[in-house]
This record gives structure tokens, sequence and C-alpha cells, in this order.
């Protein structure tokens, strides 16, 4: 007896939303990156539950490409972190803001 | 067919050319660009001596030089490079190239910096000028007409006066926003024409619109309508161009702003460009429709005459009152070619180039004296003419060429415009119209003549302190040059008045009757 | 063989040689360049004179001649004009051409004396100005059409423009130069309209029929003729108002070149430039170019009454009131000046009342004896060291005869003393304009004889003014030291003074119509000059003729002579006696008030009058209130309408496009959160917005 997929898509939208609220409300430039990465992983969990659902593997095969991609992503993230670090002392992303008008 | 005819080669030549000038180190990229462009100047006066066109290029003529080559599809309109020359282009060309050379020989005293970078620009506008008179495909002249605007902001922009940004800016935006009301209109003749044509060719599209009957309605407008908003918009759009009245501001700040050589093509090319597409398309393409509104675009162009000398007597800057008094004998041309006669077009088509060689003559000496005086304010300089005789002297000539005096190509260009317009049975009142439009020739004698008592004549004093001597002979020879041609254009305006005349004559014939 | 008229075009071809030599090699030259214009200028004389003979005749060959001999703008289309250039010599061209270059000559040589010999400095331009005047000048008078007439009418301004303003270091000459320039600008853009309306009229603006091998191309006064005949329309106007319209713009042009009211106030200011240059331009020639160029189109004239009235009105008012402002001046030249503006009055009176002949005969003898008084006035001015005020003069008789001497031919001449030169013409204008005044009927009589009035009562105040100024500057005692030791002058002063003395006395005599019409004697020999044969020849040729102008007057404005007292002799006597009294009076007059050896001034006897004479009528102060309280203003406030409006609402409408940018930039905080929130915003109002609308069809 699988689960039913409903389970998945909330379970999914509650991580996503957990990004989103992390992504808000957080000034710290590591927390961002950690939110993003729940946002992206919850739309992996969309991938693999509709692969199953519909007993086809290219959803499966894509979140591969998803971690991989979310691997490249944070190894950008952390190197833009350490700039930011060393150009304003902080990683807070709210004193970034240099550039505005 | 050629592959590449003469103005393939004319337009390789001046883009190579700038590609070069803009590598070459900056003490001698202005001999280098000078030497540059004497090749288009050889090849236009080759091409003007074997001129073989006949008749107008939109409406069935010969075309000299022509070459018509695939291009791309877009949709179900092919694009071709379409390039030839008619008795209309053929003068404009040759004048788009002998100034270029003038304007820049005399770049050669006033430019200082970032050589390189001004000697290419111009070299890439006068390449840009070169396809806007050989262009006869919509979109390819498209490109051209808008590609002269790059250099000409960053000539304005980084070269310029104080004020260079602003003028600069205006004039980009100003044009810019011209050229898209225009396009607009062009686009909406090209829909209502629906099938009856398949390529943007000019003349495919002139001779469709008019043999009339072939426009459908378009968006809930009638033909009738449509010609008429289209016709609207393009008149729009290129009287920004000319400039016409009220449209015409930006004109005297990018003048003031430019550096002198860049004022030269400025007011005696590119204001041109305005009146040649004024010609191409609304007077060719869409006579009816100016026919039956002759009396209200006359009212602009006399407007245009008596407003811009009346705001010429206004001003003290010497540059400042030639720009107005641009917008002046730009008005004359309206009036000509809304006549509707042999002498009207081929008069106001005749103004092109004398006021293209006249303006930038006047131009280029008020450059001269600024470059020994530093100062163009007519309340600063007095007596000049103690210091700098022969630069003084080309000046009183060219102000006289200006004021339309016999044997001068202006008078020769006026006079045909007014013989024309007198005549004409477009223009309502037309006698009475053109003797108000005539009016201009007092008052631009009263301005100019003001002007020069103040400023070359009376007791020698000067407010910069800079020591005033003999312009050098490199600056002189130009203005000599361009009195010369004056002088020739004036005595002989059949050098090129014939092959306009040929070209222009088409015009009055053929058409259809829509009211 | 080549007879004389190939080489017209010569005549004018020679003096613009001159003017190039002058130009660019004139300071190599040991007189700055006076020797071309003196060479050419002779070359001119000799073929002129050598054209009025051919025209009398006396060669053997053709006595006129009219080509078209160079297409400046040919019209292609069919309804599209063809401008060309073109030489007509007919005997009035013939004399002018004479006249012109006889002057051109002698001004020449003198400006050796005046200029050279004064050590100025600027002689090549001087001497390059003075050959461009009297080539554009030259072929100006040989003009066969009006188109030419009217391009060498503004080369001719050209060229007072650059010699008036000749001293142009000072600040007088360039602001006289710049007036002089404008204001005959604004008669000539009337002018160009006559022009333009003449060549859209009859497409031709040939003087006179010309034989081309394409058969005989008419002229347009006899166009004018025919369509007067058969009542066309023109424009919307019958022909002969059109006519009339045409002719009065045309008359724009020579208003103003001719100095005539109200185009005149330019001729006194131009009296800044050099003395040759005001005998040359501003007395003999260029401002005969007015009167010329309406005799010239006199078939034109003839054919409308109303142009006829207004020309002989102006002529007779301007001749009046330039006398009177004459009578007050203080330089010797002012007063030549507004004696000029006043016998070009005279020559427009004849001209419009009928008297073809006199108006010729009258600009002859001018040009004449005004060159001689304007070359004399050179003459003092270089004794005085160039002091033109009068009252620092007196008693120069003594030591300059020949200046004074001649001075005084010239003066009778002007005046109208018998039997010096204006006696005899000045008697004719106003012998024509009183027969025709009374003989022609209505409105056109009454103006005539008006005019008429006017011209007589001038005769007395110009007998006043020459002979106070002959009085004042050469009588009485010396009143200046440098009057006391004059400088002396040389011989290039004193021969064209010579020249001109002789003629000033003597050449009246070509055309003694009173005497011809007392003792029946044929010697009205301009008469027959301009009457031509009366079979075949010129007349026929080309109807420029005396009896053609005749016939037309007669038939189309209905002007016919009439004698009012007694036959034609007794109308002759009395007119004379009238008019020579007068002079007398006035020369009288001034002998009493100023013929003595401490003269002094009497015009605070004229009381209020004096201020308006002083200030000639208050014509400068009116039209320089025209110019800069009326124009300049006006452009002030079109400039600030221009800046203010019309660029205000383009910086307008960049205004509001930056507004809005600035504010609409604010959005743009910079705070990664702030653009999170607003992803995650829009996000869910597009959801909701899914939901509400249910879904995408």
């Amino acid at each position: 007896m699988a689960i039913e997929s409903q389970y998945y898509l909330l379970l999914s939208a509650a991580i996503f939303c957990i990004g989103v609220y992390g992504i808000l409300t957080r000034q710290n430039a590591l927390l961002f990156l950690m939110s993003v990465e729940l946002m992206l992983n919850a739309a992996n969990i969309n991938l693999v539950a509709f692969s199953f659902y519909h007993g086809n593997l290219t959803g499966q095969v894509f979140s591969l490409f998803t971690m991989a991609l979310a691997a490249a992503e944070v190894a950008v993230g952390i190197g833009i972190v350490l700039v930011l670090y060393r150009n304003f002392e902080d990683i807070d992303v709210t004193k970034a803001a240099t550039m505005r008008w | 067919m050629p592959i590449a005819g003469p103005v393939e080669a004319l337009l390789g030549v001046t883009l190579l050319g700038a590609f070069l000038v803009f590598l070459a180190p900056d003490e001698y990229a202005g001999k280098l660009a000078t030497a540059v462009s004497l090749v288009p100047v050889a090849v236009s006066v080759w091409m003007y001596s074997v001129f073989d066109g006949a008749g107008n290029a939109l409406l069935g003529g010969t075309l000299a030089f022509e070459s018509d080559l695939g291009w791309v599809s877009l949709g179900r309109y092919d694009l071709a490079w379409q390039v030839g020359l008619d008795g209309i282009s053929m003068p404009l060309l040759l004048l788009a190239t002998v100034l270029t050379t003038l304007a820049l020989v005399s770049s050669w005293t006033p430019i200082d910096e970032r050589e390189s970078q001004f000697y290419g620009l111009m070299l890439l506008m006068e390449a840009s000028l070169i396809g806007v008179f050989t262009a006869l495909d919509f979109f390819l002249w498209l490109v051209f007409w808008e590609a002269v605007l790059i250099p000409m902001y960053f000539l304005i922009g980084v070269w310029g006066g104080p004020r260079r940004k602003y003028a600069a800016i205006k004039f980009f935006v100003y044009t810019n926003v011209a050229t898209l009301v225009m396009f607009v209109g062009f686009m909406a003749l090209v829909f209502g024409l629906g099938d009856s044509i398949s390529t943007f060719g000019m003349a495919e599209i002139a001779q469709a619109l008019r043999e009339g009957g072939n426009l459908s309605t378009l968006a809930g407008l009638a033909p009738a309508d449509l010609r008429l908003v289209a016709f609207t918009l393009m008149f729009a759009g290129f009287a920004v161009k000319v400039p016409v009245f009220p449209v015409h501001t930006w004109l005297p700040d990018a003048h003031v702003e430019a550096p002198t050589p860049v004022s030269v093509m400025l007011a005696g090319v590119l204001l041109k460009m305005g009146t040649y597409a004024l010609l191409r398309f609304n007077f060719t393409m869409l006579r009816e429709t100016a026919e039956a509104n002759a009396g209200i675009i006359v009212a602009f162009g006399v407007l245009s005459v008596i407003y811009g000398a009346m705001l010429a007597l206004a001003q003290q800057d010497l540059k400042r009152i030639v720009a107005y008094s641009s917008i002046s004998s730009m008005g004359y041309v309206i009036l000509g070619l809304v006549a509707f006669t042999p002498h009207g077009f081929g008069g106001a088509t005749f103004q092109m180039i004398a006021h293209g060689l006249i303006s930038g003559l006047m131009f280029m000496t008020v450059g001269v004296i600024y470059n020994e005086t530093h100062t163009r304010m007519v309340g600063d300089i007095s007596g000049i003419a103690d210091r700098m005789p022969w630069a003084v002297g080309i000046f009183v000539a060219a102000a006289f060429g200006y004021m339309g005096l016999p044997f001068m190509a202006g008078f020769a260009a006026e006079y045909l415009i007014f013989q024309g317009a007198f005549a004409s049975t477009v223009i309502p009142a037309a006698p009475l119209v053109t003797a108000v439009g005539m009016f201009g020739i007092v008052v631009v004698a009263g301005y100019l003549l003001w002007a020069m008592q103040r400023t070359l004549f009376g007791e020698y004093s000067l407010a910069t302190d800079y020591d005033v001597s003999r312009a050098p002979v490199h600056d002189v020879a130009p203005l000599v040059v361009l009195l010369a041609l004056v002088i020739v254009l004036g005595v002989r305006p059949g050098l090129v008045y014939r092959m306009i005349q040929d070209a222009v004559n088409p015009l009055l014939h053929g058409g259809v009757v829509l009211w | 063989m080549a007879g004389a008229f190939d080489f017209v075009p010569a005549i004018a071809a020679l003096p613009l040689l001159a003017f190039v030599i002058a130009l660019f090699a004139g300071q190599y030259m040991p007189k700055r360049g006076a020797e071309a214009g003196i060479a050419a200028t002779a070359g001119s004389l000799i073929l002129s004179i050598w054209t009025a003979l051919t025209v009398a005749g006396m060669t053997g060959s053709e006595t006129f001649y009219n080509e078209n001999l160079y297409t400046w703008v040919a019209g292609v289309a069919d309804s599209a004009v063809t401008l060309r250039l073109g030489v007509l010599v007919d005997p009035l061209t013939a004399l002018m051409l004479v006249i012109v270059s006889l002057i051109a000559l002698l001004v020449h040589v003198f400006s050796l004396g005046y200029m050279n010999d004064e050590g100025e400095t600027g002689l090549p331009r001087y001497y390059a100005g003075l050959g461009l005047f009297t080539a554009s000048m030259l072929a100006f008078v040989f003009s066969n059409n009006i188109l030419m007439a009217f391009m060498f009418f503004e080369l001719v301004g050209l060229c007072s423009y650059l010699l008036i303003g000749f001293w142009f270091r000072e600040d007088g000459p360039p602001s006289a130069a710049k007036k002089a320039f404008l204001v005959t600008r604004f008669g000539d853009y009337f002018f160009l309209i006559g022009v333009v309306g003449i060549f859209a009229t009859f497409g031709t603006g040939l003087f006179a029929p010309v034989e081309a091998a394409s058969g005989t191309m008419e002229s347009f006064p006899h166009m004018a003729e025919m369509a007067i005949e058969e009542s066309e329309t023109f424009f919307g106007y019958g022909a002969q108002t059109w006519m009339t319209i045409l002719g009065l713009l045309v008359l724009g042009g020579v208003v103003g070149k001719s100095a005539q009211f109200p185009l005149h106030t330019w001729l006194p200011d131009a009296m800044e430039g050099p003395t040759p240059v005001s005998a040359l331009i501003h007395a003999a020639t260029m401002v005969a170019a007015g009167v010329y160029l309406v005799a010239r189109m006199y078939g034109f004239y003839a054919l409308s009454p109303q142009a006829l009235a207004v020309i002989a009105l102006i002529g007779g008012f301007t001749a009046l009131f330039a006398a009177t402002m004459g009578v007050v001046k203080q330089e010797l030249k002012q007063v030549l000046a507004y004696s000029t503006i006043s016998q070009y009055g005279y020559m427009m009176l004849a001209l419009g009342a009928g008297g073809y002949v006199a108006a010729v005969f009258h600009l002859t003898t001018h040009a004449i004896f005004k060159a001689l008084l304007f070359l004399g006035a050179g003459s003092v001015i270089i004794a005085m060291h160039h002091n033109e005020n009068m009252w620092d003069m007196g008693g120069l008789k003594d030591k300059m005869p020949v200046t004074y001497w001649t001075f005084l031919s010239g003066s009778l001449a002007l005046a109208g003393i018998v039997p010096f030169a204006g006696f005899w013409s000045k008697d004719e204008v106003l012998f024509e304009a009183l027969i025709h005044g009374v003989g022609t009927e209505g409105t056109l009589g009454a103006m005539f004889l008006l005019a008429y009035a006017m011209g007589l009562l001038a005769v007395f105040f110009t007998g006043f003014y020459t002979f106070r100024m002959v009085y004042l500057t050469f009588h009485g005692n010396a009143r200046t030291d440098v009057a006391r030791d004059p400088e002396p002058v040389r011989w290039n002063v004193k021969a064209p003074l010579a020249v001109l003395g002789i003629g000033a006395a003597t050449v009246g005599l070509v055309n003694m119509a009173p005497v011809e019409k007392l003792t029946g004697l044929h010697i009205d020999f301009l008469h027959q000059w301009l009457d031509g044969p009366e079979e075949g020849g010129w007349p026929d040729a080309l109807s420029t003729d005396l009896h053609h102008y005749e016939e037309l007057l007669h038939n189309v404005p209905h002007v016919d002579p009439a004698y009012p007292i007694g036959g034609e002799q007794t109308t002759l006597i009395v007119s004379a006696a009238l008019s020579l009294g007068l002079a007398l009076g006035g020369v009288l007059l001034a002998r009493s008030l100023y013929g003595v050896d401490e003269p002094v001034e009497h015009t605070d006897k004229l009381g209020g009058a004096k201020a308006l004479l002083t200030h000639n009528y208050y014509q400068d102060e009116s039209q320089v209130w025209l110019a800069q309280g009326v124009t300049v203003p006006l452009a002030r406030a079109a400039d600030k309408f221009d800046q203010g409006v019309v660029d205000g609402v383009v910086n307008g409408v960049s205004s509001v496009s930056l507004f809005t940018g600035s504010r609409f930039r604010r959005i743009q905080s910079g705070v990664v959160s702030n653009y999170a929130a607003l992803m995650t915003l829009s996000l869910v109002l597009l959801l909701v917005a899914f939901v509400v609308l249910g879904g995408v069809a």
C-alpha cells in the first residue's frame, strides 16, 4: 500500500513554504542559502513523487540533475557569501545595498 | 548584375576607413581620415560624371549604379539590399561626401582630444549618410537612417560644449521618437496595402500607392483616412529632422553644443535627410494627400521661415543665429515641395544642396573665428576684420550667400522655389502665401547684417583674452572650396539642377484622385 | 566680322576682371589696383562709345541688338519657365552705358587723388569694390530681362554695402552700410515678388522681343498690352489691376534703390563712404538704377494709370520733401545727398507724368553735374583735411580756383539756371508734368498737377540750398585755420572735375526742346535718339521707342498733353520762366542770407520747423523705431516663446519621464529580502487571480 500522492505534495508544499519563510525573514546569507536548498528540494520531492505516480523514471532522473545543480549553486553561493564578507565584514544581506539608485 | 557596384564600394571604403582610423594613433588620425575621405569624394565625383540615371527612382525611372540583391525574408515580405541613385540622390550624395572631407579638414584645429575616435565616428557617419541617400529598400534605408544617430550622439556628447550631454540626449531622443512615429505611419501603409506588395522596396510601395485602389481598410480606417493618418505620422516624424516649427527646438541646442565640424555636418547634411525623406515618402507616395492638405503644410513651411528668422534676430551667439536661420531656410524647402510645380520641387531639392553648402560655410567660418577668439558671443567680439581679413571676407561672402545674393547658390534655389510656389495651383492663395514667405529674405538680411556690424566691424576689441592672429591655411582652405562651390552653383545651377528636374518631373504626372 | 554688339558683354567683363585683379594682386601693384580699374573702365568707355556709335548707325551695321546669351536655369517641363541672361542694346542702353563707364573712369582717376594720395590702407579692397560695382552696374544696364536686371540690381547693392563700409574700423560706416543694404533690400523684396509674378504671369521677363531661331520670343510689356486688350484675368484679377499690382511691386525696388520716399533714409547715411564712392554710386549711377528700370520697362508702366499716378506723386513729393531737408544741413555731402534724393524725385515725376524723354534727359544731366558736385566736394574735403562742416570753410574760392569754377558750374546746373544742363532737363520735366496734368482727364490728371506743383515748389528750395552751399563753402572769409591754408589737390582731382565741369555746362545742349519748339530748329537730339527712325529699325523690332510709349499713354491710361496758357509756345515760355524765376529767387535769397563775408546761421528763423527739418521729419527715427522698437522686441518675445513654451513642452515631457522614473526606482531598495517579498507577493497574487478567474480557459 503506497502512500498517496497528496501527502507527498503536502510535504513538498510545507518544506517550500518553510524555505520561503526563511528567505523572507532571515538576514544571514548562509541561512538564505539553506532556505534556497529547502525550496529546491521541495521541488525535488514533487518530481520524485510524480515520477512514482506516473511510473515514469524521467522525473527521478531529472531530480538527480537538480541535485547536481544545487551542489554547483551552493558552491557559487558560498563564493558570493565569502565576497560579501570580505567587502562588508558581515554576511547580512540587507547591508549590501550600495548599488541601488 | 554586379555584386559590388560603386555604392557598395563607397560604403565599404568609408566603413573600412572608419575602422582604420579608430585604430590609428591620435596624432595621425585627422590626416588619415581626411585622406580616406578623399576616396568617397573621388568616387562620387566620378559617379556624377558618368551618371546615366533618368527619371525618378521610385516612379519607374532608370537608376544609376543600381544593385538589387536578395537579403532576408520577413514573414511574407522579402527584404532586399537595393541601392541606386537618381537625379535627386546623386547631388545629395555628392554633398555628403564633399562636406565630410571639408568638415574633417576643419576639425584639425579645434579637435585636440580622442582624435582617432572623433575621426572614426565622422567617417562612420559619412557611411551612414551615403546609405541613407542610396538605399531604396525601406528597411535598409531605416537601418542607415537610424545608424546616423549613433555617431552623431557621441560626437555631440563627447566633444561638445558645456551642455553637451543635455544637447546630445535631446537630439537623440527627439529624433528617435520621431522615427518611431514615422515608422508607425509607414507600417500602417504597408499593412493597408496588404497583398499588393511583397517587398519593402520603396519603388514598389510608391507605385502601388500612386496607382490607388490597393489600400484596404485597416483598423477601421477607410483608405482615404488611412492615407491621411499615415501622411500625418510620417510628416510629423520627418518634420523633426528638417526641422519644422514647432518641433525644432533640439536643433539650436545641438548646434550650439556640437563642435564646429559636427555642426557643419548637422546643418549641411543631416537636416537634408528630413527633407529628402519628405520628398521621397510624403510627396511621392502620398501625392494626393499632400495636395489636399497643401494649405496646412505650407503654413508650417511659411511659419518656419518667418519664425526661424525672427528667432535668429534675437540671438547673441553666432552659432545660434546660424542655427535658427537654418530653420528658416529649410522652411523654404517645405514651401517649394508643397507647391507641386516643376520649379517648386526642383528648387526645393536645389535648396537642400545650396543650403547644405552655405550653412556649412557659415558654421565653418564661425568656427574659424572661434578658434582664434574662443568666443562666439556677439557682444564679446568687435572689429575682428582688423585681425582676420580673409576669414572675415569669407564670412561676409557667406552671409550674403545666405541672404540670397544673385550668382550664389542660395539665390538660385530660393528664386526657383518662389517661382514654383507663386505659380502653384495647389497652395491656396499661392501668390500671397509666397509673398509672405519671401519676407524671410528681408529678415535674414536684418539679422546677418546686424550681427556682422557688431562683430566684424568697428573698433577692434575682444572680451576673451586671446591673441588673435590670421587663421591657419588649413582652416581657411575648406572655406575657400565651399565658397567656390557656392558661386559655381549660383552661376551655373544647371550642373545639378538638370538632373534634379529630370528626377522630380515624374512626380507631377500620374497619381490618383481620391476626393 | 564682329561688330560692336559682340563686345557688349565685355563692357561689363572688363571691370569684373579688374575686380579680380585688384582683389588678389592689388597689394603688389604700385597704385594698389587702381591701374586695373582705370584700364578696364577706359576699355568699357571705348566699347560703350563704339556701341553708341553703332546704335546711331554710324558703323553701318545693325543698329540694335537683343539676344539671349546664357541659359541660367533651363525649365525642362513644359510649365516650367526658363531663366536666361541676355543683352539688350537700344539707344537708352547705349546712352546709359556711356554715362556709367564715363563716370566710373573719372571716379577711378579721382580716387588716385582722394584715396592713394591720402595714404589710405586697404586700397585693393576699395578698387575691387569699384570694379565689381562698375561691372554689375553695366551688366544691369544691358540686361534684356527683368530677372537679370534684378540679379545685378542686388549685386550693385552688395557693392554699395562694401564701399559704404570701407572704413570698417569706425562705427559709422558699418552702420550706414547695413542701413543702406537693409532699406534697399526691403524695397527689393517687393521687386522680387514682382519679378516672380511677371515670370509666373507671362512666362518671360524680356523687356523687348528676341528673334530666336525657334521664332520670336515676345516681351512681357507687349504681352501685358495684349492681355489688357483681350481683358484676360490673372490669379483672379482683371488684367489691368494685375498689371498695376505687378508694376507697383517692381516699383518697390525702384523706390528703395533710387532713394525715394519713404525708403530714402539710407542715402544720407551712405555719405559715410569715401566721397568718390558717393559720386559714383550714390549720385550718378546706382541710384539711377531704379529710375532706369522704370524707363527700361516703360511700356509696362504706361499701361497702368494707377502706377503712373503713384510714380508721379512719389516723385513730386520726394523732390519737395528732400529739398526742404537739404536747406538746413551743415555738412557739404549731406546737402548733396538730399539734393540727389530730390533730383531723382524729378525723374520719377517725369516718368509718372508721361515725360519719358524728360526723365532720361534729367538722368543724363544729373549724372554729370551731381558726379561733378560730389567730386568737387571731395576736392574740398581733401583740402579741409576731411572736415565736411561747411561752417568751418569759407573763402576757398581763391585758393582752389579749378574746384570753385567747376563746382559753380555744377551748382548752376543743379539750381537750374539757364543755360546750364540742369535748366534744360528740369524745365522739360516740369513742362511735361504740367501739360500732361492739364491734358489728362479725371483723377490721374489731378495727381499729375499736384505732383507738378510740388516739383515746382522744390525748384525754389533747390536754388536756395545749392547756393547756400556754394556761398558757405567758397565765399566770404575763411572761418578756420584749415580753410585759410587748405591742402592743395593734384591733377588727378582736377582733371575729372574739369571734364565734368564742361559737361555740366554743355550737356543740356543735347536736348534743347524749348529752343526747338520756339525756333523750329531740329536740335532736340535726345528726343530723336529715343524716338528712332519713323520706319523700320529698332523701334519696330524692340518697341522701346518714344513713339510707342506715347501711343500707349494715349490709348490705355489716356495721358494726353494740353496747353493751358495760349498755345504750346506760350505755355513753354511761361513754364520755363516760372521755374527759372523760382530758381533765381532761391539763389538770390541764399545770396542775401549767406553771400556775405561773415555769414551766420539763419535756421532759427524757421522756428519749430527747424527741429523738424534737422531731424529729417523724424523719418530716421520712425524707421529705426520700426526696426529696434518693434522688430527686435518682437524677436525677443518670439525667443521667449520658443524657449519657454515650445521648448518648455519638450523639456516638460522629459521632466515628467524623469520624475516618474525617480519615483519608480525607489522600489529598487537593494535589500534582497524586499525583492523576495515582492516576488512572493506577486506569485500569491497571480495564484489568487488564477483561482478567482477560474484558471486559463
